[in-house]
């Protein structure tokens, strides 16, 4: 353990050779953290530390939802950045770091595109999305669902419980169900942590960085250094395996919540319809597989799982209309 | 051109009103009824053409080389926007058939979803206090719930299939159609 107090020039001079290995790269990362942990904390007891634990093993499974209790509210020695750079590495991150986290990414998407100004349609939403991330195993996250003002076709999640849709995408929805099928993929994105996985897998760099250079001062900025630029996290986009699970996710949960489940296959379908070339679904297509592809896999999930399932409401007197 | 028309004019009456064009996403078993358990009366490749005429649950009625039977709604979608089909609002694919008013816009200047606009977004606390105002608590989303006739039902996650669909061939693909 001594050795891991071994200076931090040395290891970053060292970085340059290691750079093309990622795995050589994240156990580095791993080295540093504890080092530094430990040695802002003279005498620690690991017993008595509270949650994230003092020695960040290999990524572990996904911590059980809802912990309760998890580490942070009570103050820790450590300073914010060492923890949150350690959770986020060690895939443990606390409810209140992902609620952080989450944030700043929906914080800075809203600098690039604000709301509809439109109360009834924001509020109804959020009825909707909320319903159905009651049927997921996170129902007590601090849901929040937004419109967003741009005639692109997309939607968002962020971690901690953040969804967003384009107007764009919203006006071509029929009913209620086809809206609550492109919620629950989102909410899929979040209760499965996808955004989370993606920080820990691509940031390593820049966290090693932050913590070397010391430079950061507030956690603010802590936390925009983890997710890089602006709202650049979403534009970057998830890996395959990822969408195709908040697809099958989507169709459960609005399943779940009494809505057709075949409307999101049915927004699939609609969206593969547009040309690649079309400007408003460039960055969806960049950041998504082909809706054809995505219909494929829901069609192979399926089969005949949902044979016996009564037929759903499409809720389409209730679906509000866009002014 | 004249001979499309008659000929449109002339199955169109045989047609239902309401039936449209679709497509087979994969090779199918044409089956009696809307029930895996049904007889087969023919079998449907994929590509296939056919007329989309009902849905029942999670099943379509189809028509196709002269017979008609039942397959899963994931096997079909409704072909490209075609101009005066019917809305068969619910099926896969049938909700494009509407006007597309939105395309145009997006076309002239989109506002802020640019990989360059997201990496430059600055914070906006206002918005998100915006956000935080319409916040729908549990009580709220259970009332509209209960109000709307949503009730709750017991459904497992769906595991990752074992075979991954083997869409990668867009020569061959339904999709590849010209015209969209």
């Amino acid at each position: 353990m001594k050795r891991a107090l071994f200076p931090l020039a040395a290891m970053v001079l060292g970085l340059a050779a290691h750079t093309a290995q990622a795995n050589d790269l994240e156990k580095l990362l791993k080295g540093v953290l504890r080092g530094k942990g430990e040695s802002s904390q003279p005498t620690p007891q690991p017993s008595q530390q509270p949650a994230p634990p003092t020695t960040p093993s290999a990524p572990a499974a996904p911590a059980a939802p809802q912990q309760p209790g998890a580490g942070t509210a009570t103050p820790a020695p450590e300073r914010p950045r060492d923890q949150l750079l350690r959770a986020l590495i060690a895939g443990k991150t606390s409810p209140e770091e992902e609620a952080r986290i989450g944030q700043q990414i929906a914080g800075n998407l809203l600098g690039a595109v604000p709301l509809v100004r439109d109360e009834a349609l924001q509020r109804y939403v959020n009825q909707v999305g909320r319903w159905l991330a009651l049927q997921s195993e996170r129902p007590n996250l601090a849901w929040r669902f937004g419109v967003l003002d741009s005639e692109d076709i997309n939607a968002f999640a962020a971690p901690g419980g953040y969804v967003f849709l384009t107007k764009g995408l919203y006006r071509r929805l029929n009913n209620e169900a086809e809206l609550a099928g492109v919620l629950a993929h989102e909410i899929g994105h979040v209760i499965r942590k996808h955004h989370l996985e993606l920080l820990r897998k691509s940031r390593g760099i820049a966290a090693l960085g932050a913590l070397v250079g010391g430079r950061l001062g507030d956690e603010h900025q802590i936390v925009q250094n983890l997710i890089g630029n602006g709202a650049e996290i979403v534009a970057r986009g998830l890996d395959q395996d990822a969408e195709h699970e908040a697809d099958r996710i989507g169709m459960v949960l609005a399943a779940r919540a009494g809505y057709d489940v075949y409307a999101l296959p049915a927004v699939l379908a609609d969206i593969g319809h547009i040309a690649r070339t079309d400007k408003s679904v460039s960055l969806l297509f960049k950041t998504h597989p082909h809706p054809e592809q995505r219909l494929g896999h829901l069609a192979e999930a399926v089969g005949d799982r949902f044979d016996g399932l009564p037929e759903g409401q499409s809720g389409a007197s209730r679906f509000y209309r866009l002014r | 051109m004249k001979i499309l028309i008659l000929l449109t004019a002339l199955f169109g009456l045989a047609l239902p009103a309401w039936a449209a064009p679709g497509v087979m996403l994969r090779d199918e078993v044409l089956l009696a009824a809307a029930d895996a358990r049904a007889a087969s009366v023919g079998r449907l490749a994929r590509n296939a053409q056919v007329e989309i005429l009902a849905r029942q649950g999670g099943w379509t009625q189809v028509r196709a080389a002269g017979r008609t039977g039942w397959v899963r709604i994931l096997s079909v979608r409704a072909s490209a926007p075609a101009a005066g089909a019917a809305d068969l609002a619910g099926l896969v694919g049938a909700g494009t058939t509407r006007p597309d008013s939105s395309r145009v816009v997006a076309v002239a200047g989109l506002r802020g979803l640019t990989e360059q606009e997201l990496k430059l977004a600055k914070f906006n606390a206002d918005e998100l206090a915006l956000l935080e105002r319409y916040q729908t608590d549990r009580a709220e989303a259970e009332r509209f719930a209960r109000v709307a006739g949503l009730t709750p039902r017991r459904v497992d996650y769906l595991p990752r299939p074992a075979r991954q669909s083997s869409d990668s061939a867009t020569k061959t693909s339904p999709w590849a159609t010209p015209g969209y």
